[in-house]
């Protein structure tokens, strides 16, 4: 018994170390002064020069645009791409087809930047909205891939039988059948690639040239500047809209698993 | 059929070869140019003659395996504990929960606890030390690394944990091992697998964060990311910008064949 | 004779270097209930995906009321599929799944209703409609799987071993129930298993299948009293297979001795097997008995007991006793004359109806 107490010790420094870093700066969203170093008084200060910061809020919008477009792009390329590979039989292709997929979710943010940076420069398109767009939806494909290929892998073929059986055409078969029993699985990759997307700094600060900012290149390009106050109300309200996202996410998985949970079910029935 | 097959393959292998295939192929030869765009061998003679680059590889190669260390070293105990708690979910996905906060947040965050009037100084008078530079310094930026990184260490472990079946731990009791024993003949060989995978998904980016050798390093620690992001944003020198990524690329592939195939980072 | 429903011509299917199926050959009547009888892998399922439309032939010509069907896809067949793993829709519920074909077909709503509602309550499921698959047991699901079938009213009904997951109580209730099932409508049912009980227990007619061939056909009192090779004999149900010789018409010698025997037609001198089925076997005085054996081990299975043996010559002999012996006894087997079957060696089925027919004809 009095192991376990120092376990749960252990945890919950963890867990400290952990949140103190961001309830830190959102705490001092708060403060009247200039630095993180003495809170001095509350106030809503930081939050109005946020609200009042036209540039800033251009960025915010920008950046939820590229997240929104970049994630349903991304979520259909990879859909498709799910499919492609689904349907291929021979190992060996598969597995290829698999690895190069995988390519850019190993590979170092800096790689890919640095590769899409002479990319773009070799085919002289122009930096900017469109690069960074195009970046994002290429690096988020892989995952939408990985998340819909096992919802896919897990569809037993026989349904796909009994439909054309029961006199399903091809077009019939996939929004009648394969579409809801994979639907989890899209959602699930249009998430991970909305949020790879609001996440990333370096790839976009390769590629984004002169004209054009997303969120994460301006806190960089203010945060070497010293410390604004501005920003911790930023962090103060991307942290509640994370808190926005995962519970949203949190619900989809409960969803997920229940239903998983009733297949399990059944095929504890099925085996009864 | 086959032409449907055909039809809606085409923006997959599209991106497949434009946005997979293409840049690898760019960047590799990109790097036998020299700044001035002439074909030529000389980036990887400097890089493999001059004891700068050699050191700066060696130095962020070092820096990568002390941070993944202390990552697990802080990461195992945690998830193999948080594997024991109840509603251990819910748990996961607290730990999970900061990674969403974006990475120029947090370590922005540290700027304001590691600075000279910040609250780790503070703590550190109060108890006498006196205030010390903390902020960029190579400690800094091995502790925020880590701390960046724990999360995407305890997630795999934590996996592979969750996965062992408690017949096996009872068996082994049964058998007559203790506690000690059944953790380091049973449990810690049979979540190797979630350790590599977490060693993979720590050591890789460690050779690559620039920002953070940028806003906590404070430039003193030169990363292969850094040198990388040095060559292209700044001395526009792409040729030698990209000898050096292909060199991250060799090191990348050796660590995945070293721990075996690369599970997805996971969130 | 009505003209059948259903036909394999010479049909052959390839995967890159084996042979599924070869020369596979056979009619189909309207309205009865066969049966694909064989072990695991020897080509069963693969002619009921054929004859679904899932896979296609390699050779040969599959005909559905004397049309050829060999490339008319899955969708456009009047032929319905109850799968091994019912293969119902997760995310519809009963009334859903059911009503899952008549919906492509544009049904008008209300007919939709009233047939599901109809096929729900032949299958005894009336008042699912609104549930959901996973709250189903077993059983249920397989029901509904079958009315989701019928419900289109196909000509052929296609099942691919539906009772395999069930427990063999629910599999005995719903072998009868698909039995009448197949009676009230009227349509041919071509049913898959490994399961000889089931295949004698159900069918009209049976075709024994073993590597990609069909054996034997015939109804189950055909090919359990007259199997054609020691694999059918073997595969139905348990059988004494002894090594013999022939005499002459209607003489057979096995273990050193000479019977009497209902078979003719075969050459004398030939070498043949026997086949004495247990349960043909009487236990009785030594005396009286046509062999004399010891009885190595006895086990009581409710109905009956059965008794391993042995004869002089080393044979093992089982025997189905309705009374119990002493373990180290000796006994006498006795059996009438038509008890005994005899397989030449490589004889085919044409043969083998051939020599039937001659001499059942000298009669």
């Amino acid at each position: 018994m009095k192991r376990f107490r120092w376990q749960n010790i252990y945890l919950a420094l963890v867990f400290l170390v952990l949140y103190i870093p961001i309830f830190y700066l959102i705490f001092y969203s708060f403060s009247q002064g200039h630095n993180m170093n003495h809170f001095s008084g509350f106030t809503w200060a930081h939050y109005q020069e946020l609200f009042q910061d036209q540039r800033m809020i251009e960025i915010v919008l920008d950046t939820l645009l590229v997240a929104l477009l970049s994630s349903l792009l991304a979520t259909i390329i990879g859909l498709l791409g799910a499919l492609v590979i689904h349907r291929v039989k021979k190992p060996m292709w598969k597995n290829t087809l698999l690895s190069l997929n995988n390519i850019l979710m190993v590979s170092p943010d800096v790689i890919i930047g640095a590769s899409f940076l002479i990319f773009f420069t070799f085919l002289g398109f122009k930096l900017g909205f469109g690069s960074v767009l195009l970046s994002h939806i290429a690096f988020s494909i892989p995952i939408v891939v990985l998340m819909v290929l096992p919802k896919l892998n897990e569809m037993n073929t026989s349904l796909v039988d009994a439909a054309r059986d029961l006199g399903a055409t091809q077009p019939q078969v996939f929004s009648r059948v394969v579409l809801p029993y994979i639907a989890p699985g899209i959602f699930a990759g249009f998430f991970m690639a909305f949020t790879y997307s609001l996440d990333d700094f370096a790839v976009t600060f390769f590629v984004t040239g002169n004209g054009f900012e997303t969120l994460a290149v301006e806190i960089y390009a203010r945060a070497r500047q010293g410390i604004s106050l501005e920003i911790n109300a930023l962090s103060a309200l991307m942290f509640l809209f994370s808190l926005v996202l995962v519970a949203g996410y949190y619900v989809l998985n409960q969803y997920n698993s229940s239903k998983k949970g009733r297949k399990r079910r059944m095929e504890a029935n099925h085996n009864r | 059929m086959k032409r449907a097959h055909g039809f809606y393959s085409v923006p997959y292998v599209l991106w497949l070869a434009l946005f997979v295939i293409a840049p690898l192929v760019l960047i590799v030869y990109q790097s036998f140019f020299n700044i001035s765009g002439q074909f030529t061998f000389d980036n990887y003679k400097l890089y493999l003659s001059s004891g700068t680059y050699l050191r700066m590889t060696l130095n962020s190669v070092w820096y990568a395996l002390l941070i993944t260390a202390l990552t697990l070293l802080i990461s195992y105990p945690t998830a193999y504990w948080l594997s024991q708690t109840k509603h251990k979910q819910l748990w996961l996905l607290l730990i999970i929960l900061p990674t969403w906060i974006n990475l120029l947040l947090k370590a922005y965050a540290f700027i304001g606890i590691f600075s000279q009037g910040g609250s780790v100084n503070r703590f550190l008078q109060f108890f006498g030390f006196g205030a010390h530079q903390l902020l960029f310094t190579n400690t800094s930026f091995i502790l925020v690394a880590a701390y960046i990184e724990i999360p995407f260490m305890i997630l795999p472990i934590f996996n592979a944990i969750d996965e062992l079946k408690p017949s096996l731990l009872n068996a082994s009791k049964d058998l007559g091992a203790t506690n000690w024993q059944t953790f380091s003949k049973v449990v810690f060989p049979l979540t190797l697998d979630g350790v590599k995978a977490g060693v993979q998904a720590v050591f890789i980016p460690s050779l690559s964060l620039f920002m953070l050798t940028r806003l906590i390093g404070g430039n003193k620690v030169i990363t292969l990311g850094t040198a990388i992001e040095e060559h292209f944003l700044v001395t526009q020198n792409w040729g030698m910008g990209s000898t050096i990524g292909v060199v991250l690329i060799i090191a990348m592939i050796a660590i995945m064949f070293l721990t075996g195939e690369r599970k997805k980072r996971g969130r | 004779m009505a003209e059948p429903i259903i036909t394999f011509q010479h049909v052959y299917k390839r995967y890159d270097d084996t042979v599924a199926l070869g020369d596979i050959d056979f009619e189909l009547e309207q309205g009865k209930f066969y049966t694909l009888l064989g072990p695991s892998g020897c080509g069963k399922t693969t002619i009921l995906r054929i004859l679904a439309g899932f896979t296609e032939a390699s050779e040969g010509k599959v005909t559905f009321k004397g049309q050829q069907i060999n490339r008319v896809p899955a969708n456009q067949r009047q032929i319905n599929t109850v799968f091994q793993d019912y293969a119902l829709f997760p995310h519809l519920n009963v009334f859903d799944n059911v009503a899952f074909g008549l919906t492509l077909k544009r049904t008008p709503k209300k007919d939709i209703k009233r047939r599901v509602l109809e096929a729900l309550k032949s299958v005894r499921l009336a008042g699912y409609e609104d549930r959901e698959i996973s709250e189903l047991s077993g059983g249920q699901q397989q029901r509904v799987a079958i009315a989701r079938a019928i419900v289109n009213e196909p000509q052929v009904l296609l099942l691919d071993e539906p009772l395999s997951a069930l427990d063999a109580k629910l599999r005995t209730a719903m072998q009868v129930e698909l039995r009448q099932l197949q009676r009230r409508l009227g349509i041919t049912f071509l049913f898959v298993t490994h399961d000889q009980g089931e295949a004698l227990a159900m069918s009209d007619e049976i075709f024994v299948m073993s590597d990609g061939k069909i054996l034997q056909q015939g109804s189950p009192v055909d090919i359990y009293d007259e199997p054609i090779n020691h694999f059918v004999a073997d595969f139905i149900g348990e059988s004494n297979i002894v090594k013999g010789r022939m005499v002459a018409d209607y003489q057979v010698q096995f273990v050193g001795k000479q019977f009497e025997c209902s078979d003719a037609g075969i050459p004398a001198h030939e070498p043949i097997e026997v086949v004495l089925r247990p349960e043909d076997l009487v236990l009785t005085d030594v005396a009286k008995g046509k062999l004399t054996v010891v009885v190595d081990t006895q086990v009581f299975r409710g109905n009956l007991y059965e008794i391993l043996s042995h004869d002089a010559d080393g044979n093992q002999w089982l025997i189905h006793a309705v009374h119990k012996a002493k373990v180290g006894q000796e006994v006498g087997i006795y059996f009438e004359p038509e008890d005994i079957h005899v397989m030449r060696f490589g004889e085919s089925e044409e043969e083998f109806d051939a020599r039937l027919e001659q001499y059942e004809g000298d009669d």
